[in-house]
């Protein structure tokens, strides 16, 4: 049985390392700053039971591979297949962070919205309906405050539902073929 | 097992593109060449003007393949002209506004937030570069005014009580007074706690840099920083991995993938170790300790500027002169909101980064200081026996001297220096280590027949303790303003000081001030370490790492020559 893997993509500081480092209790060096994770980091976070990579991809705008940091994303995704993209928004950008969401959902690799910083979205006024975000995107949305720590069990759960599904959906698949 | 079932995605182009794109997925899925990539992605990059996927298209696919992409391109370009990609962009960019629509409320008036406001101020036309300058000048107050005291007492605790503690211990399981006591006295205890010593600097300056980069200044500095870099036809992005060149150059050369084209990558990553890294501030605080101790916060700050200077400087040069061409591509920065530094995050910063710096002292420097050791113990010539041989006359002097032709006209040809300077490659800490060893072999463990007890020991460890704090505390105090005392720090009078200031004195026939800045500004300038070799090679090749090897020493030394001879013939007297 092959290894199942998460990745994490996003704008750039939008607290995807911060993810990364509640998900895998690793320690990565995390600074508010973007640009901060220039290659790919792994680690390690046991689920239901079983053992899942999470991959950490450096932050990217789009999916256009204009700088490197950006290719590594890019080919990970498209390339790599991992079994499901969690994608981390700024919820108090969240149009211009949906742009790179609009490029995932083309690849048709099984997404995950975590909507963050939820904390600074409110203290700025903006309030989001996360059933309409939902709903117009087709996926899964969950939120978070990771630099507080809150929302992290909840995407855990997500993140353990949908690769449940996934798996039943694809053995389906399998049986059919 | 080819499956071509579409993804299922809540929007679509319009009805022209659409039927290109499901055209050319189909095509794609059935070669096994682009089986790798999901099909319609693939379909939609290539029709979009990918340069790299359709590259990869025109290398893998078969001849039905490419006529089939030409035809699609040619009917699409009837429709749309040469806006294909824009028209795609723009409805992706509808996609997301009508989600935003619907499912964000924002505010009538967003209110300007706290970030805004001192945005306002710190990212000023005219205010952002003094403000940065302030700042960094208090970061290296902070870290030699308030660290100093501490890195004494550590000194002081490490040539004292600790060696005596070592060779007591030896004595007792009958090792002692042998080459092995002076082995772990002289070379480990020297050189190792040597740079030891330094990590109250290290931590102070990490913690200042976490503090920084925590909050959110750091991106500041950056965009800031870009009017500067420009003027220089240099791009703005280049100086994110400059700032973290304050830290270490290894992470600041990877740092440079950032950058979007090579070219800027490679020459970002040459300008790079001239930011002054962390590894060399124990060299600067040692040396201007003992030649300008009223001013050292302010050399120390001025070498910071030269090392940003020469990097504007040069990148100024390189661009004219290796990479004319191109236009500079614009400079987008995403300002992150301020914030209040989470003190788990900084406190992981400076554990992370100190823990590195002590795991070097444990590994590269030990190792280094073993060498020297080595090297010190063997004697050439003279009627010296190992282990037991006047300085002078060991193999590293004998090394050491072959070398000082090449520094003599810069003010520090004494051997000492330069062989400080020659292991210094290695890393930078080992300069202090290496003087340390030289000027004070044999001393040390002479030292220890001050008889002292244990608790009369421990009771002088922390009595000194209490006096570096209130040092310390007496210079926080004095950084705001209110100056208590100031003139109290006397000059330091440690057998380590004195030697290394006549040696300067001697090799610079009086001028050992103006050989000391010398000195600083070569350590400043050229290649910080071999792990940055190594990472420059990496990143860009063997090629540009012997550039930058070769062209750092050249700059160092030409500048070193400038401080140096240019102070002499105008008769400058240091300190003015």
């Amino acid at each position: 049985m092959s290894e199942i893997v998460v990745a994490l993509a996003g704008n750039p500081n939008v607290g995807k390392s911060t993810i990364f480092n509640a998900l895998t209790g690793l320690h990565q060096h995390v600074g508010n700053w973007p640009g901060k994770t220039v290659e790919r980091k792994e680690g390690r976070l046991l689920l239901n039971g079983k053992t899942v990579t999470v991959v950490d991809l450096p932050g990217a705008y789009s999916l256009a591979a204009r700088s490197l940091e950006e290719q590594i994303a890019r080919d990970f995704i498209a390339r790599g297949r991992p079994d499901l993209v969690v994608n981390v928004v700024d919820a108090a950008n969240l149009e211009r962070n949906l742009y790179l969401t609009a490029q995932l959902l083309e690849t048709g690799v099984p997404l995950l919205l975590a909507l963050n910083m939820t904390d600074i979205a409110a203290s700025r006024g903006i309030v989001i309906n996360p059933a309409a975000l939902s709903a117009g995107l087709g996926v899964p949305v969950t939120l978070l405050a990771a630099s507080r720590g809150e929302g992290i069990s909840a995407l855990k759960a997500t993140m353990a539902e949908m690769l449940a599904r996934l798996k039943s959906s694809k053995q389906m698949r399998e049986v059919a073929a | 097992m080819t499956t071509i079932a579409m993804p299922n995605i809540p929007f679509r182009y319009p009805a022209p593109i659409e039927r290109e794109i499901e055209q050319l997925a189909t095509l794609f899925a059935q070669t096994p060449a682009l089986t790798d990539y999901p099909a319609r992605w693939l379909a939609i990059q290539a029709l979009e003007g990918d340069e790299a996927l359709l590259a990869e298209i025109e290398a893998g696919g078969d001849s039905r393949v490419k006529a089939a992409l030409a035809a699609s391109l040619e009917r699409l370009r009837a429709v749309y002209g040469d806006e294909i990609d824009i028209v795609m962009v723009d409805q992706r960019y509808r996609f997301v506004h009508d989600i935003a629509i619907r499912a964000v409320t924002r505010p009538a008036t967003p209110p300007a937030t706290l970030s805004d406001r001192i945005d306002r101020i710190v990212t000023h036309r005219w205010l952002g570069i003094p403000i940065f300058l302030v700042v960094m000048w208090l970061v290296f107050k902070l870290t030699t005014d308030v660290a100093a005291p501490f890195v004494d007492w550590l000194d002081r605790v490490l040539s004292g009580p600790v060696s005596r503690w070592v060779s007591g211990l030896l004595h007792l399981v009958g090792a002692g007074g042998g080459w092995f006591e002076a082995l772990l006295i002289d070379g480990v205890l020297a050189g190792v706690g040597g740079v030891l010593a330094f990590v109250p600097v290290l931590l102070t300056l990490y913690f200042a840099l976490a503090l920084l980069e925590d909050s959110g200044y750091m991106a500041r500095a950056a965009f800031v920083m870009d009017r500067v870099m420009r003027l220089f036809g240099l791009h703005g992005k280049s100086f994110l991995p400059m700032i973290v060149g304050f830290g270490c150059s290894v992470p600041a050369i990877y740092a440079t993938r950032t950058l979007d084209s090579r070219r800027d990558r490679i020459l970002t990553g040459l300008l790079v170790p001239f930011m002054s890294c962390s590894a060399r501030l124990p060299v600067y605080v040692l040396i201007t300790m003992i030649f300008f101790p009223q001013y050292a916060g302010h050399v120390i700050f001025a070498l910071y500027l030269i090392g940003i200077a020469t990097a504007v400087g040069v990148g100024a040069l390189l661009r004219g002169l290796l990479f004319r061409q191109q236009p500079a591509t614009p400079f987008v920065l995403e300002l992150p909101p301020y914030r209040l530094p989470a003190p788990g995050n900084i406190w992981r910063q400076m554990w992370e980064r100190t823990s590195a710096f002590v795991r070097k002292a444990g590994t590269i420097i030990l190792t280094a200081s073993i060498v020297v050791w080595l090297l010190l113990a063997i004697p050439v010539g003279g009627e010296g026996q190992f282990a037991n041989t006047p300085v002078e006359q060991s193999a590293f002097a004998g090394l050491a001297r072959a070398t000082t032709p090449v520094f003599a006209p810069l003010g520090f040809g004494n051997w000492e220096s330069s062989g400080a300077l020659v292991t210094g490659l290695i890393a930078k800490e080992v300069v202090v280590g290496t003087l340390t060893q030289v000027y004070t072999g044999g001393e040390a463990a002479a030292d220890d027949t001050a008889a002292m007890t244990l608790s009369e020991d421990l009771v002088l460890i922390v009595g000194d303790f209490g006096a570096a704090v209130g040092e310390a505390l007496r210079a926080l105090v004095g950084m705001v303003g209110f100056e208590i005392g100031a003139a109290l720090e006397e000059p330091v009078t440690t057998g380590l000081a004195a030697a290394i200031q006549v040696g300067l004195a001697t090799s610079s026939n009086g001028h050992g001030e103006l050989a000391a800045l010398a000195f600083l500004v070569f350590v400043l300038l050229y290649t910080p370490c071999v792990a940055t070799l190594a990472a420059s090679r990496h990143e860009f090749g063997l090629r540009w790492m012997l550039v930058s090897l070769v062209g750092q020493f050249v700059i160092a030394w030409l500048a070193a020559l400038l401080v140096f001879q240019g102070g002499l013939a105008l008769g400058i007297r240091l300190p003015l």
